[in-house]
């Protein structure tokens, strides 16, 4: 098999009661049922395979969620067709149920009272899995984090990183082929998002465990995902690899340069001024290249459109003409290009 | 795919109720103060039922210790409901705050996933008090104690136990369809105060709600007639076994079919 998951024009519809404003609207409703329906999803189609993990983003309410729920056989697709390791999930729900693990959002699935180390041992039974792969599982979880100081505080107790870090322990406890995880990192502190995604990402590599991961932070699909899907309104904006995401967008990059040593002179009109001399500098030696000039305080920022010219050759060329006292370099990050996309500005402007 | 058989869910279900009592044990003070509670409601109730007594010497050709009987019988009826179907009570706050989608992940059976994560101790001392009671009455109309009448009193409760569970099961399960459904569980749970009396001290119309839309007559009436009116036994009573079965298996549909529409919508 070549894709574990597979999504063939898939639509989601809701239908919502139109309701009326106000107290008479209210009584209006009770009569007569005035239906909308929600395009929750609208013909998505994707093929992930196995051992990947995909990064499933769009802004709030784009349908991630319900997108999740489908493929988790919780809800069943209006049309299309959904194969999560070759079953149809809304229609074996509970046979799908063992072969994923699911962590949805800041909803702990664990027994609330109970120790972490029990409810893995129930978990052990409802998913018979044998003696040999428990004791597997819980030696890598061992070797992984220190799981061991969680082994006998209940749930309850817990603090919400070390009950994300049980959530995801126990969704890959039977060592599903696919795992999907909802906001796992949402509102976490720093030091456990980087915990939990090094996890992630180790569980992903010894277990070959196929990842489906929405997020709202991007530092969760820089470390994790090779590939992202995009959606919004229901939609499919973007199914690619993330390094051709930036390029998709324009491979565009800043080229931060000083030129003096001491610029005591801030005011607006000296800045107008250098970037004037950087324009009259560079624009004739590129004729072919759109450069977008700024300053701020001593730095002059030169933004690169790079399938129009090298930035190299930019550099190399003020280098010969101007003294360089210092030069940064500023990569468009994920979340601008993510954030360009969300608010539907094209793919042609820069960040 | 492994069969999910009946030994199967039980082995789970004694995992999680060993493990939810245990930690239910760690918590002393709330256990104690809630078994006490209860022995209290319970005393209240059979104190209110004594002085109504004191002034009516039988109700509708029911002595005091056939009422006391009933009475019994019915909180022992009860206990599997309060001990081991808890949960339902809690089900609209799962429904409401979106958190009921975690028993949709788990390759067991929804209904049974739900209903098992909650074992009431409390219960016990409510059987224990309906035990009791029931003994006293039992001796005091000497009624004879055989093997067929101790099968016959097991089988009774369990289906007086499956009414109660059913009735419970489609209360809690209109929080799925429609918003308060708080008041429906409370007014459910009221019925059960009637289910104490004979159905012979109401209305007709009452006695049909009661018997045929409402079962609570099930509960200890009719049962409780193949013990103390021997000599006229009527049908429901030998069909009340089939009946509750049938009413329970109907609850657990509307459970399910609640759970799978809830799912279609929630967030």
């Amino acid at each position: 098999m070549n894709n574990i998951i597979q999504l063939t024009d898939v639509s989601k519809e809701f239908k919502v009661l139109n309701r009326r404003e106000g107290l008479k609207g209210s009584i209006q409703d009770l009569f007569s049922r005035d239906y909308k329906t929600v395009h929750a999803v609208n013909h998505i189609s994707m093929n992930i395979h196995p051992g990947e993990i995909v990064g499933y983003l769009g802004p709030n309410g784009a349908g991630k969620s319900t997108t999740i729920k489908m493929m988790t056989g919780v809800l069943e697709p209006t049309s299309g067709e959904i194969l999560v390791h070759g079953r149809t999930p809304y229609k074996n729900r509970t046979q799908n149920a063992q072969e994923i693990g699911v962590v949805f959002g800041q909803r702990s699935q664990l027994w609330w009272s109970l120790p972490l180390i029990e409810s893995f041992k129930i978990l052990k039974d409802i998913y018979q899995i044998s003696d040999v792969d428990y004791q597997d599982m819980l030696a890598l979880y061992e070797s992984l984090v220190d799981v061991q100081d969680l082994y006998h505080k209940p749930v309850r107790q817990m603090s919400l990183g070390q009950r994300t870090l049980s959530d995801i322990l126990a969704a890959f406890l039977h060592n599903p082929p696919v795992v999907f995880l909802d906001e796992p990192t949402i509102g976490l502190d720093v030091s456990m998002k980087s915990k939990i995604r090094e996890l992630i990402k180790a569980l992903n590599q010894q277990k070959k465990t196929t990842v489906i991961l929405t997020t709202h932070d991007m530092g969760d699909v820089d470390a994790l995902c090779k590939r992202i899907v995009i959606i919004d309104k229901g939609t499919m904006l973007y199914d690619n690899d993330i390094e051709h995401l930036r390029s998709f967008f324009g491979a565009y990059r800043t080229l931060k340069v000083k030129l003096s040593k001491h610029i005591t002179d801030y005011s607006e009109e000296a800045k107008n001024r250098a970037i004037q001399t950087m324009e009259e500098l560079i624009t004739p030696q590129f004729p072919n290249a759109h450069f977008q000039i700024s300053a701020e305080e001593d730095w002059v920022n030169i933004l690169i459109n790079e399938s129009e010219v090298e930035l190299m050759k930019v550099l190399s060329f003020i280098q010969t003409k101007n003294k360089i006292y210092d030069m940064q370099l500023d990569e468009i990050s994920t979340e601008s290009v993510i954030k360009k996309i969300y608010e539907g500005d094209g793919g042609h402007e820069p960040a | 795919m492994k069969t999910l058989s009946l030994p199967y869910y039980a082995h789970i279900y004694k995992m999680i109720l060993i493990q939810d009592i245990k930690s239910k044990m760690s918590y002393r003070a709330d256990f104690f103060i809630s078994t006490i509670g209860m022995i209290f409601t319970n005393l209240s109730s059979l104190a209110a039922f004594y002085i109504t007594f004191l002034n009516f010497p039988s109700v509708m050709g029911w002595s005091y210790h056939e009422m006391l009987f009933l009475y019994g019988f019915s909180l022992l009826a009860l206990t599997p409901l309060q001990c081991l179907f808890d949960n339902n009570w809690s089900l609209r706050n799962f429904v409401y705050r979106g958190d009921f989608i975690k028993y949709c992940f788990r390759p067991i059976n929804t209904y049974f996933y739900f209903i098992s994560e909650v074992f009431d101790l409390k219960g016990l001392g409510q059987g224990a008090f309906g035990l009791v009671t029931l003994i006293y009455a039992w001796n005091k109309l000497q009624l004879p104690v055989t093997f067929l009448i101790i099968v016959q009193l097991l089988l009774a409760l369990t289906t007086a136990s499956l009414f109660m569970i059913a009735i419970m099961n489609f209360a809690a399960a209109t929080c799925f369809y429609i918003i308060n459904s708080g008041y429906v569980m409370v007014t459910a749970n009221k019925f059960r105060d009637y289910a104490k009396y004979p159905i012979t001290i109401f209305e007709p119309f009452f006695r049909f709600i009661f018997t045929f839309i409402i079962p609570i007559a099930f509960i200890a009436y009719y049962p409780s007639l193949l013990f103390l009116r021997t000599n006229n036994i009527p049908l429901l009573t030998w069909l009340s076994p089939l009946i509750g079965v049938v009413f329970f298996y109907l609850s657990y549909l509307f459970w399910m079919h609640g759970a799978r529409n809830y799912t279609g919508t929630g967030s």
